[in-house]
């Protein structure tokens, strides 16, 4: 259980080797992320998912991408390479498969170069074993996973499955609920995932085609700035330039000789990937507005608890609720590693029932939060939808009433 | 990084274990015409190594990292096996990752060199086993050729998976009985010098490592092709004697047998007229340098 | 109310958690942490002097950061470095990479991030503190030192800080080395007496 972090007084720590106000790529100026993403002026832009993310890239001052195509990510994958035409990002290539593009962004940081890419579904799972490779290597490279089904049979449709696979990896892992959300944490994940102390790659999720291909409202800075840049030598490790001491080193040597104290220090490495995954709590309450979780009207003896665009369909099912005079609150978990445990404890201490609606079959986001509830027979895992059906507000609405003991007429499937 | 950037802080200089100040002072960074036959006579790069006695590949090991031009300015790639229990004692950086990505994360890692650092001369080299390269990580061995990819691929050739204990592998010769392959391997020794050279590496030499002139000439060939024109490849035989049932000093005549008229591993360079061109001009200028050199000392 | 954690001398145990995961906050800038105790940064310069003047065998851990002349920076820190042992006094002993070293390392004169513990346990060290580690290197030994020594730990750590030693600095200069040392001066001056047994510094015969 983590202690509760206070984010409000903190700001965004960068390299103090960065020359705020110099010139970054194309026609942009290095700008205090503090002053970038909480005082610049915006201006709204009306884009799709995948458009916001070419938009976040071109002002992350971003080293290298790897790209390969798989939907519904690979819009975005192609528009960072257009960045890259512009000259927005020094190196761009296509890769030859997830699982190679990962080796690849994964050669790029133990170089020192800032990389992000992007992935999703089965694609997320070819990859698979390079995320807690990345993580034990601490290496700060942001992958955003435009999550979707997995095989099989194949469905090339929205499902937060992977997620569940993604938890367990060492790797921060956020849930965007909208466009806006994947814009500045985008921007934001950089700034926390290459804290000295964190230095681990972020899963950065959002809802395949609900957030990449629908057009939303998004306020961008009006002024063109960009982050400041990545300084490999703060790094928790040596960067592998042979530019930093030790040269007699491998980055993620065998440590498990055949005795007690060489398998403990394997145990403490990945104690130390978690341990970084803890100390993110305090960056990430900064560039997520002051907590981990957003709530609405705690005092409701129903909360509906959940991440990503599932949080989106709780709000209207909520409004459909209050036409009846059922009043219902709301919990949005943004960032599901770190997870809120004790943010998550208060905001549901006043709850009779808590409904968690999810888009996959597992329910991982219901098990979670069991594990870390008091009285967890409040916790109810539901409504579920897969395989790319979306989640009608009246589904929530009907699964509420059921429990309330309301006479509700089932809503039936709809192809 | 500058010979003159690995160096001890005077005020600690006297706490320092002795092989470090070795390291310092008589290690061969700097000096571009570092060869094999520093080996006696300076500090290796390799401080130690837990590989088997009489054990090929750790000679393999000791000739690579003497020759190889620019060891400052140098890093390495490896793939899980048997190297990569010595690579954490080589005084160069080097990445584990893990088993099969190697040439992706070189691809990665040598671009990012390139990006950073634009002006100077960053040499990465892979270097791993048969299985790594021939089998699990095979199409992304071939994909960095195809794409291109400025670095040189080192394979380790024993013909099988040593470090888990003598499996069939892709590099193994046919009708050879191995764990795996319990009637004996049923197909040929991959031929990956002429496929690599069809995929476009720009020089490829299969050898032993009986001959360490040939060794150091094979890899200063490559790092010097791999800096001006694109991927390069090398394949070593380096027998696992205790898999194939050899003693620990058998190792040489194994080799040497393997390189004998008609073996399966005379040596043999493939390369464009261009690349020829090149090297002779070039190993020319390193003839007259090193002359130079001897006159001036004399 | 759960009682909170302190990041006190081991031996903790078999595996012990990692101070984070028991919800330690590193410092902010300014600040530094005691036990798990958010300080003053000012506070902890005394608090760390009297610690290493009290201890019996007073050792400094400088890392590669610092041994390695990669930059003028980091001769300026090893400058530093020396006057606070010469002012302690205090053992030096290296961490001069951080690979698991075959067959064994000497733990006479130096230590390795994977198994710190032989050279606290060989030398009896008391009390020690970290300089110039890489903070990954520096997390794994400080855990697995509180796990199986009664050694207080210290780290002097030129980022965020080290929530796993029993107190540390952050953003660490060669002036705040300087500071440090000057605070053992200043006891001293005050009629605090180093502890420290009788030592010979350097040991650096090579083994094996």
């Amino acid at each position: 259980m983590n202690k509760k972090v206070d984010g409000q007084n903190s700001k965004i720590l960068f390299s103090e080797k960065v020359d705020i106000g110099s010139k970054g790529p194309v026609n942009l100026t290095v700008a205090d992320p503090n002053h970038m993403f909480f005082e610049a002026k915006r201006k709204a832009c009306f884009l799709t998912g995948s458009e916001v993310i070419k938009e976040a890239i071109r002002r992350a001052n971003l080293d290298m991408s790897v790209a390969y195509p798989i939907t519904p990510q690979s819009e975005a994958a192609a528009l960072i390479g257009e960045l890259y035409a512009e000259g927005y990002l020094k190196e761009y290539f296509r890769g030859e498969s997830e699982f190679a593009v990962m080796g690849q962004c994964a050669g790029a940081a133990f170089g020192g170069a800032r990389v992000f890419t992007t992935t999703a579904g089965p694609g997320t799972l070819r990859a698979m074993e390079n995320f807690p490779m990345w993580a034990g290597s601490r290496l700060p490279i942001q992958v955003c996973v435009t999550c979707r089904g997995i095989n099989s049979p194949l469905s090339i449709q929205p499902d937060t499955l992977e997620l569940y696979y993604m938890l367990e990896t060492g790797a921060l892992v956020w849930h965007a609920e909208t466009a806006q959300d994947l814009y500045d944490w985008i921007l934001g994940g950089f700034m926390v995932a290459e804290q000295p102390d964190v230095h681990l790659p972020l899963a950065l999720a959002c809802d395949g085609f609900f957030v990449t291909h629908t057009k939303d409202n998004v306020m961008i800075q009006e002024d063109e700035l960009c982050l400041p840049e990545y300084d490999p030598y703060r790094a928790p490790v040596p960067c592998m330039d042979m530019e930093v001491p030790p040269v007699r080193m491998m980055r993620d040597p065998f440590i498990m000789k055949s005795n007690y104290i060489s398998y403990m220090t394997h145990a403490s490495w990945q104690q130390e990937v978690r341990a970084a995954i803890e100390r993110s709590r305090k960056h990430t309450k900064v560039v997520m507005g002051g907590s981990l979780i957003d709530t609405e009207n705690l005092d409701r003896d129903i909360l509906l608890v959940s991440s990503g665009t599932a949080v989106s369909q709780g709000r209207e099912a909520i409004r459909l609720l209050e036409e009846e005079g059922i009043n219902v609150g709301l919990v949005k978990i943004k960032s599901l590693r770190p997870f809120p445990f004790e943010e998550l404890k208060e905001a549901t201490a006043n709850a009779k029932t808590i409904f968690v609606p999810e888009f996959n079959v597992a329910g991982w986001l219901a098990r979670e939060i069991k594990a870390c509830l008091p009285d967890n027979e409040r916790v109810i895992a539901g409504p579920q939808v897969a395989g790319g059906m979306t989640m009608p507000s009246e589904v929530i609405v009907m699964e509420i009433k059921k429990k309330l003991g309301m006479k509700v007429e089932p809503m039936s499937g709809r192809g | 990084m500058s010979k003159e950037k690995i160096a001890i802080c005077e005020d600690l200089a006297d706490i320092m274990p002795p092989e470090y100040h070795d390291m310092v002072e008589n290690a061969t960074f700097g000096n571009q015409d570092r060869s094999w036959k520093d080996i006696g006579s300076s500090k290796e790069l390799i401080e130690q190594h837990s590989l088997c006695a009489g054990c090929p590949e750790s000679i393999a090991f000791r000739f690579i990292m003497s020759s190889i031009p620019n060891p400052e300015d140098s890093v390495f790639v490896g793939s899980t096996g048997c190297t990569s229990l010595v690579f954490p004692h080589v005084g160069i950086h080097n990445i584990h990752s893990l088993f099969g990505n190697q040439n992706a994360v070189a691809s990665g890692l040598k671009r990012a060199l390139a990006v950073r650092f634009p002006d100077r001369i960053k040499d990465v080299f892979v270097l791993a086993g048969d299985g790594a390269t021939v089998d699990i990580g095979l199409d992304m061995t071939m994909q960095s050729w195809f794409r291109q990819e400025k670095f040189t691929t080192i394979c380790f050739d024993n013909e099988l998976y040593a470090n888990t204990g003598g499996q069939e592998s892709g590099l193994m010769q046919r009708g050879f009985v191995a764990k795996m392959a319990p009637k004996g391997k049923n197909f040929d020794k991959v031929r990956l010098p002429e496929i690599a050279f069809e995929a476009g590496c720009h020089y490829v030499a299969i050898l032993t490592v009986s001959k360490p002139n040939r060794v150091e000439q094979a890899i200063r060939r490559a790092t010097y092709v791999a800096r001006e024109f694109g991927p390069t490849y090398i394949q070593l035989y380096t027998p696992c004697i205790l898999e194939i049932g050899k003693q620990s000093m058998e190792g040489l005549d194994e080799m040497k047998d393997s390189e004998s008229i008609g073996g399966r591993f005379v040596m043999r360079e493939l390369m464009t007229d261009e690349v020829k061109a090149f090297l002779k001009e070039k190993e020319a200028e390193d003839k007259a340098r090193r002359k130079k050199a001897k006159t001036v000392t004399a | 109310m759960e009682e909170q954690y302190q990041v006190m001398p081991g031996p903790e145990a078999f595996l012990p958690p990692s101070a984070a995961s028991m919800g330690i906050v590193l410092p902010d800038p300014g600040q530094a942490h005691i036990e798990g105790r958010l300080v003053d940064e000012e506070e902890a310069y005394e608090y760390a002097a009297r610690k290493l003047l009290a201890a019996k065998v007073p050792t400094l851990f400088p890392g590669p950061l610092v041994l390695w002349r990669w930059n003028d920076k980091a001769a300026k820190k090893a400058a530093a470095i020396r006057k606070l042992a010469n002012a302690l006094p205090a053992r030096l002993i290296p961490m001069a990479d951080y690979r698991p070293k075959y067959p064994k390392i000497n733990p006479a004169v130096e230590i390795n991030p994977n198994h710190p513990n032989l050279t606290i346990w060989y030398n009896k060290i008391d009390v020690c503190i970290f300089i110039g580690v890489h903070c990954h290197q520096a997390n794994l030994a400080l855990k697995i030192i509180r796990g199986g020594t009664d050694c207080y730990t210290m780290a002097m750590c030129a980022q965020a800080g080290h929530e796993d030693a029993c107190l540390s600095f952050r953003d660490a200069d060669p002036a705040k080395i300087e500071k440090l040392t000057a605070a053992v001066e200043k006891l001293k001056s005050e009629g605090v007496k180093s502890e420290a047994e009788d030592f010979d510094q350097f040991v650096t015969a090579r083994e094996g």
